[in-house]
């Protein structure tokens, strides 16, 4: 009797469970485009600052490279894509060039011949700064986020985190990364893991965001792992230090002023 | 069965990608944990030492035999320094000691390229006093806007666009800046300070760059997203105003294109190189144009080409460069020297083609090559690079080719090739 009302009632609970189920999945889904949003904001603060950036590079194990990069960083006013001015500082034979970068106006000023070159966004991935300006990147402008899944992954620490998946779709044809996908940690909107993809779906680079500390009033990633997506023999880490809020005025980022940068 | 063994193999070999993945990720954080990397500090001082040996096949008349060996340490200094609010001090200099073994004889050649006080009297505006590399210009193998090029060039080391145009003098100048969001006016004033260069291996040589008042005057402004055109007034004493234009446009993710335009009422440069020498020549002013316009293209390898088509209208066209070359030694031999002296070209069109290849087979090889083509007579200069950098050292192998006729443009270099290896130490 009991077993045969079971029966009766199993549909119905089923039913009533999935519907359940389904309306506080869709009540509680999460704003993906926000979530990115709210990533990004953990990454940069949202006033001019300055940081340094300190890459070092890593090929079958071995060191290879090491580099220091001055980035004065800003939002444009419209509250779009960050512009930067970024002065290498180190090795000794990159030191006190500069680059500037203005959405997808790039220019780069080497203080011995004076001169001041346009350069394209695939010129710029030629050189360190390819990684040490992705730093300064507000993605929630450029790409169309979908959430893709839930899920617990290992991040930088090897600590299992439950994430947010993003899969981020570029919304113009200009970007670097036309697919991104984004694993942000559902408790605070910290970015874990990205892997950057080309176009035709080849994967460029994994990148790992670890080591939280407060800087300028907020946990923000110090250090990002990046590996590339061919050689996961070649490793670049990136340490953020000296985050400082700063004044970023607008006669700095354009070309003309390249000559005249000289940070007291 | 056999699509269900398929898929068996699919998911395994899928769920081995996987896991590989993650042990390499794991291994790439394994190594960030023990990464040392302390920041390093800007500096003030950019000073580095260069040596360079190589063998010079000379052009000998009627035969190709004969050559001589080189040797060269170079010693190259850059200070910049903000040494109390808004201003700074800006000084570079280079030192060439060169070798030659056959004749054997040595000469020494300092380059006072630079030396300026900067005062900025607000945040945007500012003033520039003393010896200053002002550079203007978009294009890389030649420039007609780049004004203060004349005279510039004390000691040349290599083909290379890029070291001849880190390796020249400034010129004396009151310059004055005033910038604005996305724009700047700059001014410019440069006095006569000598009359004739000297070449002495530590005279400041004034007189290279200084022989006559000259000024200028420049505004940009971005008019467009990724727009930001530049205008130029320029004149001397001894020439017409001259107007200039620069544009730079992107044209996809990997292209740059770039223009830039010089124009205005001038002597040819055979009737002004005839006459700085005291020759008598009837004045042929016409308005004339000078013209470099190119394309910069970047490949996913890493690869970088430029191509660049570069044009004069002061120059002797192809009838005229022939006849001078065959009927007049003495007027092509003061026709090239002021040519050299003005850093521009002497005959109507010239293609340029310039590319790097970054991280070239190895890890930190660059490959760079350069082909200068002379439209008119069909001579061309070749050169090619590898180079090799660590973080504070670099090891060069350079070859070059002059190739032409005994009076083309290439052609008539005594040096027929250059073969030189160059070691760089960064301090």
């Amino acid at each position: 009797m009991m077993m045969r009302h079971l029966k009766t009632m199993l549909p119905a609970c089923v039913a009533l469970a999935g519907a359940l189920g389904f309306g506080a999945l869709a009540w509680a889904a999460p704003n993906a485009q926000e979530i990115l949003a709210a990533s990004d904001a953990v990454r940069n603060p949202n006033y001019p600052f300055g940081l340094t950036t300190t890459l070092v590079e890593y090929r079958n194990g071995k060191q290879t490279s090491g580099s220091t990069l001055a980035i004065y960083s800003k939002e444009q006013a419209n509250g779009g894509q960050f512009r930067s001015l970024i002065r290498f500082v180190a090795p000794a034979r990159d030191a006190n060039k500069l680059m500037l970068k203005s959405g997808n106006e790039l220019w780069f000023y080497d203080p011995s011949s004076k001169a001041s070159i346009r350069i394209s966004p695939q010129q710029r991935l030629l050189g360190q700064a390819a990684n040490g300006d992705i730093v300064t990147v507000n993605l929630a402008k450029d790409y169309q986020a979908t959430l893709a899944a839930e899920e617990d992954i290992q991040d930088g620490d090897r600590q299992t985190r439950r994430c947010y998946k993003l899969a981020l779709a570029a919304t113009t044809p200009d970007v670097t990364y036309h697919n991104i996908e984004m694993w942000i940690d559902a408790s605070n909107n910290r970015p874990v893991k990205s892997r950057f993809y080309t176009e035709s779906g080849r994967l460029l680079k994994t990148a790992y965001y670890r080591r939280y500390q407060n800087n300028l009033g907020v946990e923000r990633p110090t250090e990002t792992v990046i590996i590339d997506g061919l050689d996961p023999n070649w490793v670049t880490v990136m340490r953020f230090s000296d985050y400082v809020k700063r004044e970023v005025p607008e006669t700095w980022l354009q070309r003309d002023y390249l000559p005249r940068f000289k940070p007291e | 069965m056999n699509r269900l063994i398929s898929s068996l193999l699919l998911a395994t070999a899928l769920t081995a990608g996987a896991a590989l993945a993650a042990d390499s990720d794991m291994d790439a954080l394994l190594l960030a944990d023990h990464a040392s990397a302390p920041p390093a500090k800007a500096s003030d001082w950019r000073v580095f030492v260069e040596g360079a040996a190589g063998r010079t096949a000379l052009r000998g008349p009627g035969t190709n035999s004969g050559s001589i060996l080189n040797q060269r340490l170079s010693i190259d200094v850059q200070f910049d320094k903000s040494f109390a609010p808004g201003w700074r001090a800006v000084f570079a200099d280079r030192l060439d000691i060169n070798w030659h073994n056959e004749p054997s004889r040595q000469n020494s050649v300092n380059s006072f390229k630079e030396g300026y006080l900067s005062w900025a009297a607000a945040g945007d505006q500012l003033f520039d006093l003393g010896r200053i590399n002002a550079r203007h210009g978009v294009a890389i193998g030649y420039n007609p806007t780049d004004y203060f090029r004349t005279g510039a060039s004390r000691s040349i080391v290599s083909a290379d666009p890029s070291s001849q145009k880190k390796n020249r003098l400034g010129s004396g100048m009151l310059r004055s800046q005033t910038l604005w969001d996305g724009g700047s006016l700059t001014a410019i004033y440069s006095p006569k300070l000598a009359d004739q260069p000297n070449r002495a291996s530590w005279n400041p040589d004034w007189g290279s760059t200084n022989n006559q008042h000259r000024w200028l005057v420049a505004v940009s402004h971005q008019i467009a997203e990724g727009i930001n055109p530049q205008w130029l007034i320029y004149g001397e004493e001894h020439d017409a105003t001259q107007l200039g234009f620069n544009l730079t446009k992107l044209l996809n993710d990997s292209t740059v294109s770039y223009v830039e335009w010089s124009g205005g009422r001038t002597r040819s440069l055979l009737t002004r190189a005839l006459n700085e020498q005291g020759i008598n020549r009837p004045d042929d002013s016409a308005f004339r144009n000078r013209v470099a316009t190119g394309l910069t293209y970047t490949t996913a390898n890493k690869m970088s080409l430029t191509l660049e088509y570069q044009y004069n209208g002061a120059a002797l066209d192809k009838a005229n460069w022939d006849a001078l070359g065959r009927s007049s030694p003495l007027g092509y031999g003061l026709y090239r020297g002021a040519v050299h002296n003005a850093g521009d070209m002497p005959t109507r069109q010239a293609w340029f083609l310039f590319g790097t290849w970054q991280d070239a087979v190895v890890n930190n090889l660059d490959l760079s090559a350069m082909v200068r083509f002379n439209v008119a007579d069909r001579s061309r200069l070749s050169w090619l690079e590898a180079r090799y950098h660590w973080d504070q050292a670099e090891v060069a192998l350079q070859w070059q080719r002059n190739s032409g006729h005994a009076t083309s443009e290439f052609g008539a270099s005594p040096q027929r090739r250059i073969v030189q290896a160059v070691v760089r130490y960064f301090f």
